[in-house]
């Protein structure tokens, strides 16, 4: 085990300095950040500006001010369409609404905002407050209220006459899992790849045959995984801080961290069937390096490999409509995607005990045996410098060992 | 130390597919010898290398390394340079060395010392932060030979070990050679430089689609092969001379073959006795190793392997 620590941190040491590696790790999560101060800086700019409006139907209310969150939108009626274009040439005003004249009638026109630029939600929601408000003068600001949340109903158990706690949509409660997934996937595609490049480099660097003499081909796999290992989570960790970062600051008003938040026991399920998970994918792309003869050919294999990762997140409506159903089930015990779909599950419906202990059981014994399967490939192919590796000769190199 | 067997094979054989490598081969070498593995491209050599160090594994017969099956705590015990040779380009030197030598069981300090020293050994100090990839071929050489020997193994396994070096440089690693065998080191030198072999080794196997042809000391191969002729430069002529069979003129002087049963005393005798000729030199032919290789393997060593070698 020191032997494949030492080879775990000479190459993290090696590959953690490489330009390619910080290029990729700080970039990324650069542009992320970038995209959502975008976001942030839109709504900041989206402050509500002053506009004006036409009524062509002369039947509407005079509205000055309408309340749009902790805002206010400042509206000045003008008499005719000339006047208010006037105004908005001489910059007093950032746009204005025209309500046509057919507008009460039942084939009416919509109205139409003229502006710079198509306004901001914000704005958006302003124009439909005013529009409300200037088509019922006589309602209570608490009926706008009713208008905007309309179906704010509270249901209850009719056999207990208990609340039934609705929570959040859909969507949202499956946010969690969908980004933990997300970042799981990433992790174990980024692995495979830079697994396989990895054992693909060192073949091609001929340093294997002096290596192989100092440890065992199971030390130098383990090693290489343990280290490609540390590598995946610094860049995984850098882009997931940077992810969350871009998503607080453009989601920052729209979900609350209640909603966004899983049972505690479903994130210890979430790791224990993760980890191994992780490994195992880390492990597999190793051997498919090992069976590639150049990085071009180790990237296809392992862009399968990442694939078979990212199946799940394709079906995920079926799944979702039946939790407990045969894809469900079988998807959460098929070692590659256990990690992913039982996340899910959890987070949606109650998952049996015993479908998560065996897909833990799965996990580890295939990990085990990939592990013995990949050490025994390597000490065929590791000699074999711009080869890849034929069935036959796998084959023949499990029976030899 | 010296004398005992370090590498023990008896009767290995490795067939790939239906092609049968090598073929119920035996050796034995010893601590304290430079033993030279010799033969043709192809011959097996490299597969012979490659099972004795467990790399791969023999299809029949047996192998004792330092008294016993090789095990993963002999591998710090045992140094190799290999054919197909190369390091982490993107390392430094001295990184590269630490990591190799904490491989063989040296603690961080000690790699760190033992690499200072060998370093400045074969002149690399002043290159320990440069990039491997941004060292010559020679000296990317030498790193190999420090990484593979810096432990200080009891069995040293070198294939073509001067390969890419200058004159200066492979005087260097030949006298690190030297004092490693003469500390107890048992050397195997695997190479196409026939007068390496000549210079350093002290016995040899050479191996021939990858069957043992010829195997022992290196004085008793030479014996087996020698011509019974003499090299002679002297001042006057000859035409005939009493006990020689063939004459033939060569560089300002004369080899002369032998008859059955002369011996060249007798030879050297018979021309000091003649009144018009002096003798400046008088030496027996020994024949070359290259000549012997050539003779057993039959056929030359093509220009390829030599720049192979």
């Amino acid at each position: 085990m020191r032997k494949s620590w030492l080879v775990a941190v000479t190459t993290y040491r090696q590959r953690v300095r490489s330009t390619a590696f910080l290029v990729l790790t700080f970039g990324l999560p650069l542009l992320m950040v970038a995209v959502g101060a975008i976001s942030i800086l839109t709504q900041i700019r989206g402050a509500l500006p002053p506009v004006g409006y036409v009524d062509q139907t002369g039947e509407l209310t005079t509205v000055e001010t309408v309340p749009v969150d902790d805002e206010t939108l400042n509206l000045t009626s003008y008499a005719n369409v000339e006047a208010a274009r006037q105004a908005f040439t001489n910059g007093e005003i950032e746009g204005y609404l025209v309500v046509p004249e057919d507008y009460l009638q039942e084939q009416a026109t919509t109205p139409t905002f003229y502006g710079e630029e198509r306004p901001n939600a914000k704005l958006e929601t302003g124009l439909t407050s005013f529009m409300r408000r200037a088509l019922l003068p006589d309602a209570e600001e608490w009926a706008f209220e009713r208008l905007d949340d309309p179906s704010d109903v509270t249901f209850v158990a009719r056999e207990t006459g208990e609340r039934v706690e609705q929570g959040a949509p859909l969507f949202v409660r499956v946010a969690t899992p969908a980004f933990l997934a997300l970042v799981f996937v990433l992790t174990v595609f980024t692995s495979a790849n830079q697994m396989g490049s990895a054992v693909v480099r060192e073949k091609e660097q001929r340093a294997m045959e002096m290596v192989i003499t100092s440890l065992s081909p199971r030390e130098l796999v383990v090693g290489k995984v343990l280290g490609m290992t540390l590598l995946s989570l610094t860049q995984v960790g850098v882009w997931v801080i940077g992810a969350g970062t871009a998503v607080g600051l453009a989601l920052f008003r729209t979900l609350s961290i209640q909603d966004l938040s899983i049972p505690w026991w479903a994130l210890l399920w979430a790791v224990l069937l993760g980890v191994p998970g992780y490994f195992l994918y880390a492990v597999l792309g190793a051997g498919l390096g090992v069976i590639a003869g150049d990085k071009q050919q180790a990237r296809q294999l392992a862009g399968m490999l990442g694939f078979l990762g990212m199946g799940p997140m394709y079906l995920m409506g079926a799944i979702i409509n039946n939790l407990g159903g045969p894809l469900g089930v079988g998807l959460t015990l098929f070692p590659l995607t256990g990690p992913t779909i039982a996340l899910f599950r959890m987070t949606l419906s109650e998952v049996p005990t015993w479908q998560l202990t065996a897909s833990f059981g799965i996990i580890i014994v295939s990990l085990v045996v990939s592990i013995w399967t990949v050490a025994r490939i390597f000490r065929a192919a590791m000699l074999m410098y711009g080869q890849s590796l034929r069935p036959r000769q796998i084959i023949r190199a499990l029976r030899e060992a | 130390m010296n004398g005992t067997v370090a590498l023990d094979v008896q009767g290995i054989s490795k067939t790939y597919a239906a092609v049968e490598a090598v073929k119920d081969l035996s050796f034995t070498v010893r601590q304290g010898e430079i033993f030279g593995l010799l033969g043709p491209n192809g011959a097996g050599k490299t597969t012979t290398i490659r099972m004795s160090l467990d790399i791969i594994k023999p299809t029949s017969g047996k192998i004792s390394v330092l008294d016993g099956p090789m095990t993963e705590q002999k591998k710090s015990r045992i140094g190799y340079l290999p054919e197909e040779r190369g390091l982490y380009d993107d390392m430094t030197l001295l990184d590269t060395l630490l990591f190799l030598g904490q491989l063989k069981g040296l603690s961080r300090q000690t790699a760190r010392e033992r690499a200072e020293a060998y370093l400045r050994e074969v002149e690399l100090w002043e290159a320990r932060d440069r990039k491997i990839e941004a060292m010559s071929q020679g000296m990317n050489q030498k790193a190999q030979f420090v990484a593979g020997t810096m432990h200080e193994p009891e069995l040293l396994i070198i294939d073509e070990p001067f390969s890419g070096l200058d004159p200066v440089n492979t005087r260097i690693i030949k006298d690190l050679l030297l004092r490693m065998r003469d500390r107890g080191t048992a050397i195997i030198m695997s190479t196409h430089q026939m007068h390496r072999v000549e210079e350093m080794c002290q016995r040899i196997l050479l191996i021939d689609r990858g069957e043992r042809v010829l195997y022992g000391p290196l004085d008793d191969v030479r014996k087996r092969f020698s011509t019974n002729a003499v090299e002679v430069d002297l001042e006057g002529q000859l035409d005939e001379v009493p006990g020689v069979k063939r004459l033939t003129p060569r560089n300002g002087g004369y080899r002369m073959m032998l008859e059955e049963g002369v011996q060249p005393e007798r030879l050297l005798q018979i021309l000091v006795d003649m009144p018009a000729v002096t003798v400046e030199r008088f030496e027996r032919v020994q024949t070359s190793l290259e000549d012997i290789f050539v003779q057993v393997v039959g056929r030359e060593v093509s220009e390829s392997e030599e720049e192979a070698a």
